[in-house]
Parts: C-alpha cells; sequence; structure tokens
C-alpha cells in the first residue's frame, strides 16, 4: 500500500517535471506522426549508430567517468555475437517459456561444426568448397564460411531437436537440470574427444584451430571490391563487426517474425498455460521442439560466427557460466521483449568483456586508495547472480516488459510496468490451478 | 545398465581386491554425497524447490571449515590425537551452524518473497543464488584450492588380502553413520521434524494444524545447512576446496537425490552410496573404465535417464497422472 | 478389461464405454457408459465430487481411463493427447477460467485456431502473402467469433482484465474457434446472475441451431440443465445412477436422495 503511495507520488513528479520542460509538446507532436513511422525511427537511428561505430570510434573521448573507454571494434563483435545469442534464448525461454540452463552446448555445437568444415582438422581428406584465403592445397575441409554458417545452424538444430526428445517432456525444474546437463556434458565431450578409438574428433583441450576466414574471393573482390579474405585484411574487426550486424539483424527479424505467427502465439500460449494450450489444440511437444530448435539454430549461428572471428574453437569457451550469463541477459531485458534483450545483451555483453575491467580500473584510481584496492571483474558473476535475484524479486518482467497495452500507449502513463506481474506460467496439472478470477462488478 | 554390471562382474573376478578397495572408496565417497544428497531432497521435499545454492553452501563452509581448522586451531599432522579430536569436534559443531545460518538466510533473503511466484522464478532465483554464494567464496577466499594437513592417518585399520581400510574412511563412516541416526530421530520422533513432514506432504492442511510453516521451512534449511556443514568437514579430511568445489558436488549429490527418489530421505542416502560407487569405478584402475574426465558426464547421463525413464527414482513413489 | 461399447447407435457422435478411471485407491469413475447424440444438448450433472470433471477430462484427453474405450466421430480416441482430440473436432471451457491472461481476448481466439491454420515457420519469417492472407482471414474469423458470443469491444483487451461474465464468453468463443464437433461446457454459467443465465441460456440453443453442434453440459444450475437440455445423465460417487429427459430426471428419487442426501449428512 505505502509502496502504491510513493509510486503514484514519484509518477506525479515525473509527471510535473515533464510538464515544466516542455518535453509533453515535443510527446504530442511525436504521438501525431502515424504508426508506422513512429515505430521505425527509432530503429533507423539506432542502426545508423551501430553500422557507423567503427569510423567514430576514435573521436569518442577516452577518459569517460566510470567506464573509462568505449569497447573497440573488436570487442563490438563478442558483444553482438553475445547479443544474437540472447536473442535466440529468448526463443526458448522468453517466448516458450522453458527454462534452458544449457544454451551453451548449442554455442559449442556450432563453433566445432566450423571447426570441422573449415579447417584442418580431418587431415584425413581434402576438399574444398568456396575456401578464401587457403591455399587449394591445404588437406582437411574447407568449405566456405557463409554455407558453414548454415550448415552449422542447421546441425545445431538438428542437435537441438535431438537433446529435446528426452528433455522437453519434463517438468519445469527437471528440464532445467537435464538442459544444464547437456549443457555440460557437451563440452566435457568437446574436451576429451581428441581419442575415441583412437580418431581425434575435437583436438581435446587444444581446440580446432586454425579456423579459416570469411571472405567473398577473388573473382567477387575483382567484380566489386567485396573483401577476399576477412581475417587478412588490414581492417579486418570491421569487417567482422559489419557482418555480426547482420547477423544480429537477421537473428532479430527473424525472431520478431515469428513470435507475431502462429507459431509464436502457441509458444506464449505455452508458456501462459500449458494445459489450456494443450486442449486448444496446441500439440505441445511438437511445439516446444520447434522453440528449441530455432533457439539452437541462432545458437549455432553465433557459435560458428565466433568459432571463425577467433580462427579456433576452443574448450575454455564453453562453461555453465555462459548459459546462466546469457539467461541474465534475457531475463534483464524482459523475458520476450526482443529489444529489451538487445540492450541488456549489449550492456551485459559490454561488460563481461571489457566494462566491468574498465569500471575497475576507473574506481581503483579513482575511489579506492592504494590499499584497498579490488578487482571487479572477478566478481562478474556473482554481479550478475545479483542481477537475476533482484530482477526475480522485484521486476520479473523485465527492463522493457513484452506486452505494451495499446491503450498505455495512447494514455501514456500508468499500466503494468508498476507492478510485478509473473507472465511466466509453469505447467501446471489438469484440473489443478485456480485460474478463474472472482467476481467483478459487470462493466458497463 | 545391465552392460554396467556385466563390467562390473568381469572386474570383480578379474581383480577381487581391488574390486573391493574400490568399492570401499565408493562407499566413502558415498557419504560424503549421502550428507549433500539429504539437503537437496529436504528442502525439495518441503518447498518442490531444488535449491542449486546449496553446493555452493557446501563449499563456503568447508572453505570456511579449513580456515579454521588451519589457521584458528593450528592444527596439523603433529598435534596430538585428543587435541586433534577436540578440534576436528569443535570444527564440526561451528561448521554445522555456519551451514545451517547460510543456507536458512538464502531462504529467508530470496525464496521466502517467492514463496507464491510461479516456480519458474523460483527456480532462476536460485541459480541467481547459487552464483552468488560462489562469488562470496571467491572473494573471500580467492582463487586456490584450500586444504587441511593430514589430520587422520591414512594407514590402515584393516587390510585384509590386498583390501586397505584406513583411518580416513573409517572416519567418514564413523562420523556419518551416527549422523544420519541422528536425523532419522530427528525427523521422525520430534515435533519439528513431524511438521517437516506435514508440511511437505500439505502445507495448507499444515498451517490451519497450527504448524507454523515459515518457521518450519527455516528449520528445514537450518537442517539441511548443517548437513552440509558436516559433509563439509569431512570432504576435507581427504580432498581439497575451492570457491567452485561446490558446483560439480553439488550436482553429483543431486543426481543422487534424483535417483534414490527426491523427497525421499533413505533414497537420498541409496543413491549417494550408488553414484559414489559409480564415481569409484569410473575413475578406478580398470579396464576400460573411463576415467574422471568423463565423471561429469556419467554423472549427468544417469541423471537425464533417470529423470527420462523413472523419474520418481529408486525409492520414490509414482505420482498419479495430473498431479 | 473393456467393456464393449454398443454399437454406432444412429450416428451418436460420441460413445464411451466402461469407463473407469482410478487414482491410487480412489475410485472417481466407475464403469460408467456414455453417448451423446448428434447436434443434441445433452447434461452431466451430479454432486461435487461425483467424478463429472474427471469424466470430461478423460474426454479431452487430460486424463487417461484406467479401463474403457471413448469413441469420438468413428475415431477411437482413447489416451489420445489432447491436441489430437481437439483436432478431432472436441472444444472445452473450463470450470476454472483458463484463460490465457496476458493475451489479448483476440489473440485467445486466434491461439485456439492454430490446428486449424497452415502457416509454417518459413512462410511467417518470410511473410509469404499466402501466409499473410491466412492470418488477416483468421482475426476476422476471430472478430466474428467474440461479436457471436456477444463480446463487443475487447478485442484488443487483457483477458485477465475482462469482467468476469465476459471471461466466461470468451472461454467459449475460444473453444469455438477450434471449430469442434462438440463443444464441452464445464459449469460455464459459475458465478452468473439469473440474468446473465437466461441470456447463456439462448446462447447455448443458438450454439445448437446455428454452428449444429452437439453440446455436453456440466451444470450445478438446474433452470439451466432442465431449460436447455434434451437428456440429463446423472453421476454420484463416480456412477450413472439416472438418465433421461428432464422432467423424469427430476421426479426420479434416487437423484432428489444422491443430492439431499449430500446436503443431509454435509
Amino acid at each position: 500500500m505505502a509502496r502504491r503511495r510513493t509510486q503514484a507520488t514519484l509518477r506525479g513528479y515525473r509527471d510535473e517535471a515533464v510538464r515544466r520542460s516542455g518535453a509533453h509538446r515535443v510527446g504530442r507532436e511525436w504521438r501525431r506522426l502515424p504508426g508506422p513511422v513512429r515505430s521505425f525511427v527509432p530503429v533507423i537511428v539506432l542502426l545508423t549508430i551501430a553500422v557507423l561505430y567503427p569510423f567514430y570510434l576514435d573521436s569518442l573521448p577516452g577518459n569517460v567517468p566510470i567506464i573509462n573507454t568505449f569497447p573497440t571494434v573488436r570487442s563490438g563483435v563478442t558483444i553482438l555475437v553475445f547479443t544474437t545469442m540472447a536473442v535466440g534464448l529468448t526463443v526458448v525461454v522468453g517466448y516458450c517459456g522453458l527454462l534452458d540452463l544449457g544454451y551453451v552446448a548449442f554455442y559449442a555445437i556450432g563453433a566445432y561444426t566450423a571447426g570441422w568444415l573449415a579447417s584442418g582438422q580431418f587431415q584425413q581428406v581434402k576438399f574444398h568448397f568456396g575456401s578464401v584465403g587457403i591455399s587449394h592445397d591445404a588437406r582437411g575441409i574447407h568449405v566456405s564460411i557463409w554455407l558453414v554458417l548454415l550448415i552449422a545452424a542447421g546441425l545445431t538444430a538438428v542437435g537441438g531437436i535431438v537433446i529435446g526428445l528426452p528433455t522437453l517432456r519434463l517438468r519445469g525444474d527437471y528440464l532445467a537440470i537435464v538442459t544444464l546437463g547437456f549443457g555440460e556434458i557437451i563440452p566435457q565431450f568437446v574436451r576429451n574427444a581428441d581419442s575415441l578409438h583412437g580418431f581425434d574428433l575435437t583436438h581435446g583441450t587444444f581446440g580446432i584451430s586454425p579456423i579459416d576466414s570469411p571472405g567473398f574471393g577473388n573473382k567477387l573482390n575483382n567484380a566489386v571490391g567485396l573483401p577476399v579474405s576477412y581475417q587478412q585484411e588490414f581492417n579486418a574487426d570491421r569487417l567482422f563487426f559489419w557482418t555480426a550486424l547482420a547477423i544480429l539483424l537477421v537473428t532479430i527479424f527473424c525472431c520478431i517474425r515469428l513470435r507475431d505467427s502462429r507459431l509464436g502465439r502457441a509458444w506464449i500460449a505455452i508458456r501462459e498455460d500449458e494445459t489450456a494450450a494443450g486442449a486448444m489444440g496446441i500439440p505441445l511437444m511438437r511445439t516446444k521442439t520447434w522453440a528449441y530448435a530455432i533457439g539452437a539454430f541462432f545458437g549455432g549461428v553465433a557459435g560458428a560466427y565466433v568459432a571463425t572471428f577467433n580462427a579456433g574453437a576452443f574448450p575454455s569457451q564453453f562453461s555453465f557460466n555462459i548459459s546462466v550469463f546469457l539467461l541474465c541477459m534475457v531475463i534483464l531485458g524482459g523475458m520476450g521483449s526482443i529489444w529489451g534483450v538487445v540492450i541488456a545483451g549489449v550492456v551485459l555483453s559490454w561488460l563481461n568483456v571489457e566494462g566491468l575491467a574498465n569500471i575497475g580500473t576507473w574506481l581503483n584510481n579513482n575511489i579506492f586508495p592504494q590499499s584497498h584496492q579490488i578487482e571487479v571483474a572477478k566478481y562478474q558473476f556473482g554481479i550478475y547472480g545479483v542481477v537475476i535475484v533482484l530482477m526475480m524479486m522485484f521486476r520479473p518482467q523485465g527492463l522493457i516488459p513484452e506486452r505494451r497495452r495499446k491503450r498505455e500507449l495512447e494514455e501514456g502513463t500508468r499500466g503494468s510496468l508498476d507492478e510485478p506481474l509473473y507472465d511466466m506460467r509453469g505447467a501446471n496439472g489438469p484440473g489443478a490451478g485456480e485460474r478463474g478470477t472472482p467476481e467483478r462488478v459487470p462493466r458497463g | 545398465m545391465l552392460v554396467f554390471f556385466a563390467w562390473l562382474g568381469y572386474n570383480l573376478q578379474n581383480d577381487p581386491t581391488d574390486f573391493f578397495n574400490i568399492f570401499l572408496i565408493g562407499l566413502t565417497q558415498g557419504s560424503v554425497y549421502a550428507l549433500v544428497a539429504l539437503g537437496y531432497t529436504l528442502v525439495y521435499g518441503i518447498l518442490q524447490l531444488i535449491n542449486f545454492a546449496h553446493g555452493d553452501v557446501f563449499a563456503l563452509t568447508g572453505l570456511f571449515a579449513s580456515t579454521l581448522i588451519t589457521t584458528h586451531f593450528h592444527l596439523d599432522e603433529t598435534s596430538g590425537a585428543f587435541v586433534i579430536l577436540l578440534g576436528l569436534a569443535a570444527t564440526f559443531l561451528i561448521a554445522m551452524a555456519f551451514g545451517a545460518i547460510v543456507n536458512a538466510s538464502i531462504e529467508l533473503v530470496a525464496y521466502r518473497r517467492l514463496r507464491n511466484a510461479p516456480r519458474l522464478a523460483v527456480l532462476i532465483t536460485a541459480v541467481g543464488m547459487s552464483f552468488i554464494i560462489q562469488n562470496i567464496s571467491l572473494a573471500v577466499f580467492d582463487v586456490n584450492f584450500r586444504s587441511v594437513p593430514p589430520l587422520i592417518s591414512d594407514h590402515n585399520v584393516l587390510s585384509i588380502g590386498g583390501v586397505h581400510y584406513n583411518w580416513q574412511a573409517l572416519f567418514v563412516v564413523l562420523v556419518t553413520a551416527p549422523t544420519l541416526v541422528v536425523l532419522s530421530w530427528l525427523v521422525k520422533n520430534t515435533r519439528q521434524g513431524k511438521a517437516m513432514r506435514a508440511t511437505s506432504q500439505d502445507p495448507e492442511a499444515s498451517a490451519m494444524m497450527g504448524i507454523n510453516v515459515n518457521r518450519t521451512i527455516s528449520f528445514t534449511f537450518l537442517l539441511a545447512g548443517a548437513l552440509a556443514g558436516v559433509g563439509a568437514v569431512l570432504f576435507l579430511v581427504e580432498f581439497n576446496i575451492r570457491y567452485d568445489t561446490g558446483f560439480e558436488l553439488g550436482l553429483i549429490a543431486f543426481t543422487a537425490a534424483v535417483l534414490g527418489g527426491i523427497g525421499n530421505l533413505s533414497g537420498a542416502v541409496l543413491g549417494a552410496i550408488i553414484i559414489g560407487m559409480i564415481q569409484a569405478f569410473n575413475e578406478g584402475p580398470f579396464l576400460w573404465a573411463p576415467g574422471s574426465d568423463w565423471t561429469r558426464s556419467i554423472v549427468f547421463g544417469i541423471l537425464i535417464a533417470i529423470l527420462v525413464f523413472r523419474p520418481e527414482g529408486l525409492l520414490g513413489e509414482r505420482t498419479p497422472e495430473g498431479s | 478389461m473393456s467393456a464393449q461399447p454398443p454399437p454406432e447407435a444412429g450416428g451418436d457422435l460420441l460413445i464411451a464405454g466402461g469407463i473407469r478411471k482410478e487414482f491410487g485407491g480412489l475410485i472417481a469413475v466407475n464403469d460408467l457408459d456414455f453417448a451423446i447424440p448428434q447436434r443434441s444438448i445433452v447434461s452431466l450433472i451430479g454432486p461435487n465430487g461425483a467424478g463429472k470433471t474427471t469424466f470430461f477430462n478423460m474426454l479431452t484427453g487430460l486424463y487417461k481411463p484406467t479401463y474403457g474405450e471413448i469413441l469420438f466421430d468413428g475415431h477411437d480416441v482413447t489416451g489420445k493427447p489432447p491436441h489430437a482430440i481437439t483436432k478431432l473436432g472436441v472444444g472445452r471451457t473450463f470450470q476454472n477460467i483458463r484463460l490465457f491472461p496476458q493475451m489479448t481476448a483476440l489473440e485467445n481466439v486466434l491461439v485456439a485456431m492454430h490446428s486449424r491454420l497452415k502457416g509454417g515457420i518459413v512462410g511467417s519469417i518470410l511473410g509469404l502473402p499466402r501466409v499473410r492472407r491466412e492470418e488477416r482471414e483468421a482475426v476476422e474469423r476471430a472478430r466474428e467469433l467474440l461479436q457471436f458470443s456477444g463480446l463487443r469491444r475487447v478485442d484488443d483487451e487483457l483477458a485477465e482484465s475482462l469482467a468476469y461474465g465476459d471471461q466466461r464468453r470468451l472461454e467459449v468463443a475460444r473453444a469455438l474457434a477450434t471449430e469442434p464437433k462438440l463443444l464441452l461446457l464445464d459449469e460455464p454459467t459459475a458465478g452468473m446472475n439469473p440474468q446473465e443465465t437466461a441470456v447463456f441460456m439462448d446462447f447455448v440453443s443458438r450454439l445448437r441451431e446455428e454452428l449444429s453442434l452437439a453440446i455436453l453440459l456440466i451444470e450445478h444450475d438446474m433452470k439451466l440443465v432442465m431449460g436447455v437440455s434434451e437428456r440429463v445423465t446423472v453421476l454420484d460417487y463416480g456412477e450413472k445412477i439416472a438418465e433421461g429427459p428432464p422432467l423424469e430426471i427430476q421426479k426420479d428419487e434416487r437423484v432428489i436422495e444422491a443430492y439431499l442426501g449430500k446436503a443431509a449428512t454435509a
């Protein structure tokens, strides 16, 4: 009760401030623009900022308080890839409500597929198909990276289906544990599979490297000027960055389209009330498996891309921590909210790759005395844990909730955003679950 | 399963002394797992929650205990036997208290608020808490392995044929057995124990019968934490501990609890012993033993197999369809 | 052991024979034979705990009968999963409303069309014209169903924020979206006042007339039951104790005893 009053008071202050600043006039003009324009403009703006990033990065200030420097283009690639995976995980956890604690398995399968199809790993054969940047005498399987991305995605999707078969019929918490299990088994497998009856599948703890580079080959280079081979270009980072951005955009596009499709509705129905969903004709196992497969698909693409970016796939990259890290992004962003996940993904990945270290340095230079220096990066996963726990306790719908009621947008203020909502539903037994609402005063 | 038993049988014939040695190692390890598995099963029984953080509580308590033993009690191999026993006894008690308090605090801070939230939300929170506790261990005790000097000798108590049974293993059993007896008495005969059982079966009815559900749940967490404390000290006798030891051990113990039938106390012990054996045989010297690299995969494989084919475990009851 | 279901009697839509459901030691439904003729409106009544909803759940695939067989429209649906039975043409509402709370009324209805639509993954991602058209038509049909069910101007309201009566109506609209041949209504007027119940009675008749449905009703409101059903079946302790036209049932001694007896000893 007191909380509501505080919230109302704060809202009052906010409205007053808005009114005084004249921002509401801007808001009114903004709302006059036609709907489609309104939804496109922010996207275009963000897109422009992102695409031009490598160009203006150098002109950005270098000694910003707290964060120190802006992320390098190279870090940007990692950030984009992790965000892509977070979007993929959103399909599984956010849309369909399946708690997947083993997403890192898909990442691994994708990366190692790239390792198998675009490196000298399998010295027993010599097969080239569209490979760039490598002599055609080189042994091993060398397929064009663009094709490898697709194949890896497909293979990972199949892997997802295989994992899903025993797993998806389980209840919420058991599902989580089993996915965790697979998320552990697969990395342990790749770490040890260097001598399966003498056959070296994954080269053990050394991983597979080098992995070929993406590129367009000489013909396209001569014709249109496209880069021959990324890894060998002098601005390789930028090329990788833009391609990663493209991959992220495609992933976002697909996921938005799916969310608004028949399948997406089915996923959300399952999330909200699995029993009712089944009763309305939704085939539960099949639909959940599709969610898993699609999540796996994008995880596979991301994994394969990282492998070619790092020119290698190494078992040390894959751990349970990553699965939880991605989950943290999904929770922070808002279950099922694509833009929320993208923002949360970018922020958290940045923290992971550079941000925490930078913040630590800044804190140590400016706040903490010499005698009490702290190493912020060490507390990384504790911080993510705290984020998860706090979000679950106070704002489980995420920072940017998925559903924006149309009324809310029109009226601009009130709404479910201020109340703790649980728009996740676990599976309930038939007949169980008191879902009826008590008598209400009939309206109108 | 059959393949496994065949393999066992073959090895038993071939090399009986090794077989029994490994058997005993498995038994010993299983005992430690049993203590942790009981923690999982107690909490699951009453809240239907997998307390992900339990393994990490175990690790944190172990690290704390190791500091107690080395830094505060100054025990090492040169201390007199009586001093060692006294020191260990004190450590056990303090570790139990520590584990209990940490575990109960987690419930108070995080899970209690989410008592009415959907299961998924609490589960996610448990994962978050696991990371928090692990990070606390990391922050306080750093990345290094901690161990205690060999306080219990690893000389043999008995030696029959080539089969050895050393003091350390005996110590584990000497501590575990009475602990289990006390636990059993607690659950069966005390008021709190009965309250626990009642609440796990039907929280609403229990509340209506005058049972303070909140207090009972706290008690369960305290108990689970205390058991983890005992397990942690026992673990230290033979092994070393790090901030992330809890993760793997927790998962193994959880698998044991599920194998035995989650929510079932004897099941947890039985499951733990079996898993302890499996691990020992896996890492033992036998032909075709996959080795410790594969332990995690094997344990997880077992977990997955149980959940898919026999989710109620060995001693659990088949729940009627729909509940 | 399963009793032989009676042979196809003049095109009965649903035939359940020898149905028995045990939960551990409890027998919830005991050796029940039940048939629903085409285009009929039948009711299932009985004191609380008589096994009505359990039987319902077996018809819709939520429970598997311990013994017995269920034939629907010539297909054996015993123990089939719910979505398969729905696809064959059985729609239902729930006793405790189970709408998808965070979806709008329109979306709730759209979801139920899942098994009748064909749009696939690739088609949806690419936005193929065929899929777009199907979606457009589905939305139109959904709006029609909402109107038909008496829901005005709530298409874009979240289901959880609807008035109780509207929620009940939405449940029916949603069930209709599965294009059922048989509609199972589980206590659809619970919590409604007499006027609303009367309106609902008309609605049920309309359903049968305009959509050619058969309807099975579980109800406690005797006025509705007697007013709209052609046949009433009474369960008590999981067994059928009477079956026949409403007027007969009202006078049946065993039925009166079942109800009054319960009231007296309760």
